[in-house]
């Protein structure tokens, strides 16, 4: 899964949405999920919003992402409402803990890895440049989006290197640990990202042309179905959080 | 230094340390699940987070990357749900942060901490809503999953008058950040030759 987060690859098959709509999408579910209140209507829209993701990745044949989410959704959610009464102390607070934080996570998530799963990098910038995103900041962005499974690749992998020489976290030492991986990490980050931008400037990034891009974004009827979904949702929030 | 615009180039520099850091800053943001470290991210996050800014900072030499990054923690932090407060807080800091260094010629050993120390303080907006709403944040985190004790606990921690000291903290832990960044810069990376 770390290896497709924006995909560079140009996939035969068009994605069900636009970028756009799966953008608004992570916000929508962000905030409400996280965020909301939890009145009568809410009680409605979160597992509604839960769903969407899964259902999401089921209308994209990501059979492995759909139950990987159902999975630890159901755990959590499952072990918050079974485990939490018949455990008690200092068990019982780690657990509630765990159990809400990681429940609330998830959907947010889950539909943050579909957006990135589902979209390359030249989609992503043709999206961005129709909502008139100055490039100073949707490269940057792209590039963040583009780092992030590198980071935890390198990190894996000096986590191996490590283990093959015998050391563990550090050896005991927290600010030793700081300094045996991040360094390290920071290091190969800079080394791949002089790579990165040698590529991107080799096809033509920053040219002072305007770019052409022959990703064909645009809105359809299952971008109709999910903006409704989000502004009814957004709606109903708002009028939760200030009129009820 | 002479007058350019930012490159391509840069904009991948930013990125690349707008992605370590936040790396880094979520790693530490993980303790938060226990509500004693929540106040305490304000000293652990300049410190952790001055090590990759120490170096991003020798690569930036134009006024403007500072601030890019400042406005994408922002929203990558409102993305995720964390406080709409970050995207006001984060490029504000991010534009003092990045004056400051741009009057050092983003040379100056002395501006460089002191800018970081002022970019750190970002991080109160994370706090904001803890103080100004306090009434809805406690329900939310009380319903929301956290459960009863969790926000009692966290409400305990963050009383109202603790915006403040949580600015400085942070400003001061910023400032400490950036030295123990300064060294590891001297200690490894200029070695190693990527500083």
């Amino acid at each position: 899964m770390a290896k497709e987060f924006l995909k560079s690859g140009a996939d035969s098959r068009k994605s069900l949405l636009d970028p756009r709509t799966k953008i608004l999408l992570v916000i929508t579910i962000a905030a409400i999920v996280l965020g909301g209140g939890s009145g009568r209507r809410m009680n409605v829209i979160r597992p509604a919003l839960t769903a969407i993701p899964f259902v999401l990745f089921l209308l994209e044949k990501k059979w492995r992402l759909a139950a990987a989410y159902a999975f630890s959704y159901g755990l959590a959610y499952w072990g918050g409402i079974f485990l939490i009464p018949v455990t008690a102390g200092f068990c019982n607070s780690l657990l509630v803990a765990f159990c809400g934080i990681f429940a609330k996570f998830m959907p947010g998530i889950a539909m943050g890895a579909y957006l990135m799963n589902t979209t390359t990098v030249s989609e992503f910038m043709a999206a961005m440049e129709r909502i008139h995103l100055p490039q100073k900041l949707s490269i940057p962005l792209s590039v963040v989006f583009r780092f992030f499974p590198t980071v935890r690749e390198e990190y894996g992998a000096i986590g191996d290197a490590m283990r093959m020489r015998g050391i563990r976290f550090g050896g005991g030492k927290p600010f030793r640990m700081l300094e045996y991986r991040l360094i390290p990490l920071m290091v190969s980050c800079v080394k791949i990202g002089d790579e990165l931008s040698a590529a991107a400037l080799t096809r033509g990034l920053g040219a002072p042309v305007k770019r052409t891009n022959i990703c064909r974004i645009g809105f359809g009827v299952c971008d109709a179905i999910a903006m409704i979904i989000c502004i009814i949702s957004i709606f109903l929030f708002l009028a939760d959080k200030f009129a009820g | 230094m002479k007058k350019e615009g930012i490159k391509p180039k840069d904009l991948i520099t930013v990125g690349i340390f707008t992605a370590i850091m936040f790396v880094v800053c979520m790693a530490v943001a993980m303790l938060g699940y226990m509500p004693i470290f929540i106040p305490l991210l304000t000293v652990l996050i300049p410190l952790v987070g001055g090590i990759p800014f120490m170096l991003f900072l020798t690569k930036t030499k134009k006024f403007g990357m500072v601030t890019i990054m400042s406005v994408l923690i922002g929203l990558i932090i409102s993305l995720m749900g964390m406080g709409v407060w970050v995207i006001l807080t984060a490029p504000v800091c991010g534009v003092l942060a990045d004056l400051i260094f741009c009057s050092g010629g983003y040379g100056s050993v002395k501006k460089s901490i002191l800018g970081y120390g002022v970019f750190s303080m970002w991080l109160i907006g994370n706090y904001i809503p803890i103080v100004m709403t306090r009434d809805s944040y406690f329900e939310n985190l009380a319903q929301g999953g956290y459960g009863q004790e969790y926000a009692e606990t966290l409400m305990r921690y963050i009383p109202d008058w603790s915006l403040l000291p949580l600015l400085a903290a942070s400003f001061v832990f910023g400032i400490l950040g950036a030295l123990l960044g300064r060294a590891v810069l001297k200690k490894h990376f200029v070695r190693a030759g990527i500083a």
